[in-house]
């Protein structure tokens, strides 16, 4: 073995053994060098470590194997998963948390090795294991959690995701150790939380979060147009077609950078909503088949067929608030559907997703539109108003905590005080 | 319920075996008898990304898969005829027969629901093609429920359920709940 890697074990296991960790991180910081230009001799320094005692050192180690450029002998490359497997599953939760932004970087790249290999299923458990190990509460969001929602997308297996994005996030783990010019919490990663959660969202058709993640992606701060922004935006529009009916409009706190570019960069889209409040399935067609070629290349089409099929929905519910009653071939010809059978396949869907209140008369062909038959008396409607209470009450207590964590920030203090001897000293200059 | 209970617990097992699967591929069995689940479950986004992400190898090795997803197909559709027609085609083999039997028997209630809920009349070919039942079971049937039946139109009168509110919470628990709302107002 290299003198330079046995002195490396050598210092690992001194710095671990004396619980100088704070000097070990550093350490490692600058030792990845060495590490890299000697590959070959990695396998034998980790069987010199121990998984409990010295995991920040085969952290770094894990870290550059997977780093080194590609050797060409196959016995090399193919223990790579198995050893990080063990690691993350074994590896010390509180020595690892020293060194988050090492930690995280060897899960993004687990990941795309995954992804290279085509079996991103075979990361799942690995990266929920890790993801419990670094975060210190359910709802804080580490960059891992974006890993783990993209081998979720490729495996096309979203259940493991639901359970992570289901968890409102209130913390952003620092992912910074001591090295402080290290890469702190990468907004990428943020951005690609949101993007990759809300497709998670879409894929098992729940709407109104996939819109939340959407409007979280876009609505971040931002002073340079970012792709995942710009194609959260474009599913934004779309899924807030299909939710809505037409483009709701942005929050106010949502960047310049989103009315001055991603905007014009998304012109088939807002061609495609115009369209679609026309109410016309004509036009809305015309839309799809002159920017066929724009949908297709950002993976879009499936999601702007269905907005073309919604809007028969629209328009048979538009329907009800004008008639009573209507005979079927009148349903398919004001709606532009082919024939009364369609129709009625329509209503029959829709009243099964309780979209509509309807009868069908098979005698007569005749529909009759009638009013929700939901009394708003009943228990059902009291159970609803106690959730959403709760979780005003549950927000208003994040809110006031938040609010407490300021008011005593030594920071804070000293800035609005300071302020306060400067200017006129009058009433509390912090207001929730 | 006690099906119903199993079935979910059973699915989870099933989820999770497939996570932990050496090379990420699991079983034949297993993809069969999760398939059949979500079919059960209804939850059809679910079933069609399991059926994307088995492994072509597997599925010509087990033909079966085939089978299950051409139910899920014709649900997919909303084709009811197609579904009764894929469900009794083959027989199925031990790994699922029980689950597909419960699959057919949770559409078939689905289809009476729907029936009573959007219909005021409808002939009994329809009946029987969303039921998947002859007309000599499926009149008696419908006049079990209670729905006439015309015999010169061959219309059935199908009469709308109301569906009866879960039961209430104690009043106890109602009245914590009060306290709770009220003390957070006047705060």
């Amino acid at each position: 073995m290299a003198s330079a890697l046995e002195q490396f074990v050598n210092t690992v296991r001194t710095l671990s053994s004396h619980g100088n960790f704070r000097e070990l991180c550093e350490y490692l910081s600058k030792s990845s060098e060495v590490l890299v230009k000697n590959t070959q001799h990695l396998d034998n320094v980790l069987e010199t470590l121990d998984i409990q005692q010295h995991s920040l050192g085969i952290l770094t180690v894990l870290c550059a194997k997977f780093s080194a450029p590609a050797t060409t002998g196959n016995n090399a490359q193919d223990n790579r998963f198995t050893q990080t497997q063990e690691f993350i599953l074994n590896c010390n939760g509180e020595h690892i948390r020293l060194a988050p932004d090492t930690f995280a970087e060897l899960c993004h790249l687990l990941t795309n090795y995954l992804v290279e290999q085509k079996q991103p299923l075979k990361g799942i458990c690995i990266l929920e294991k890790a993801i419990s190990k670094l975060r210190l509460f359910d709802s804080q969001l580490t960059s891992i959690h974006a890993d783990l929602c993209q081998l979720c997308v490729v495996a096309k297996c979203f259940k493991p995701a639901l359970k992570l994005i289901d968890i409102d996030i209130t913390g952003i783990c620092q992912e910074q150790s001591y090295n402080t010019n290290g890469p702190q919490f990468d907004a990428k990663y943020f951005l690609l939380y949101y993007y990759y959660g809300g497709l998670v969202y879409l894929a098992v058709r729940n709407l109104e979060r996939a819109l939340y993640f959407f409007e979280v992606a876009i609505t971040t701060p931002a002073h340079a147009v970012s792709h995942i922004m710009l194609e959260a935006y474009k599913k934004y529009i779309l899924v807030s077609l299909l939710l809505h009916g037409k483009i709701l409009l942005l929050p106010k706190y949502a960047s310049q950078v989103v009315n001055r570019f991603i905007k014009p960069l998304s012109q088939p889209y807002h061609d495609l909503a115009t369209a679609f409040t026309s109410n016309s399935s004509a036009e809305l067609n015309a839309v799809l088949t002159r920017h066929t070629e724009v949908f297709t290349r950002d993976h879009n089409l499936g999601l702007v067929k269905q907005v073309s099929s919604v809007l028969y929905k629209k328009n048979i519910q538009r329907l009800t608030k004008t008639f009573l009653t209507l005979s079927l071939s009148d349903v398919a010809s004001r709606v532009g559907l082919s024939s009364p059978s369609e129709a009625e396949s329509h209503i029959l869907q829709m009243i099964e997703t309780r979209q509509i209140f309807a009868t069908i008369n098979q005698k007569d062909g005749m529909v009759i539109f009638r009013d929700e038959p939901e009394k708003f008396s009943g228990p059902e409607v009291l159970k609803g108003l106690e959730e959403q209470l709760q979780l005003c009450m549950d927000l208003d207590k994040q809110i006031l905590s938040m609010d407490e964590e300021i008011q005593v920030n030594p920071q804070y203090v000293k800035k609005s005080t300071g302020f306060q001897e400067e200017e006129q000293p009058n009433k509390s200059t912090y207001a929730m | 319920m006690v099906m119903n209970n199993n079935i979910d617990k059973l699915a989870e097992d099933l989820e999770k075996q497939e996570l932990e699967a050496p090379n990420g591929v699991a079983t034949p069995q297993l993809y069969e008898q999760l398939l059949a689940i979500y079919l059960y479950q209804n939850d059809l986004c679910n079933a069609k990304y399991l059926w994307k992400r088995i492994p072509e190898s597997v599925k010509t090795s087990a033909p079966e898969l085939k089978n299950i997803w051409a139910v899920g197909q014709c649900m997919w559709r909303r084709d009811f005829p197609g579904i009764y027609k894929a469900l009794n085609k083959v027989t199925w083999s031990d790994t699922v027969a029980d689950i597909m039997k419960e699959v057919q028997e949770s559409i078939r209630n689905r289809a009476v629901d729907l029936i009573s809920q959007a219909y005021s009349s409808i002939t009994i070919d329809t009946v029987c093609a969303m039921t998947g039942l002859t007309p000599d079971i499926c009149i008696p049937a419908c006049a079990e429920k209670g729905w006439s039946f015309e015999a010169d139109t061959n219309m059935i009168h199908p009469v709308r359920q109301v569906v009866e509110p879960a039961g209430q919470t104690s009043s106890e628990d109602q009245l914590y709940k009060l306290t709770d709302f009220v003390s957070f107002l006047e705060n």
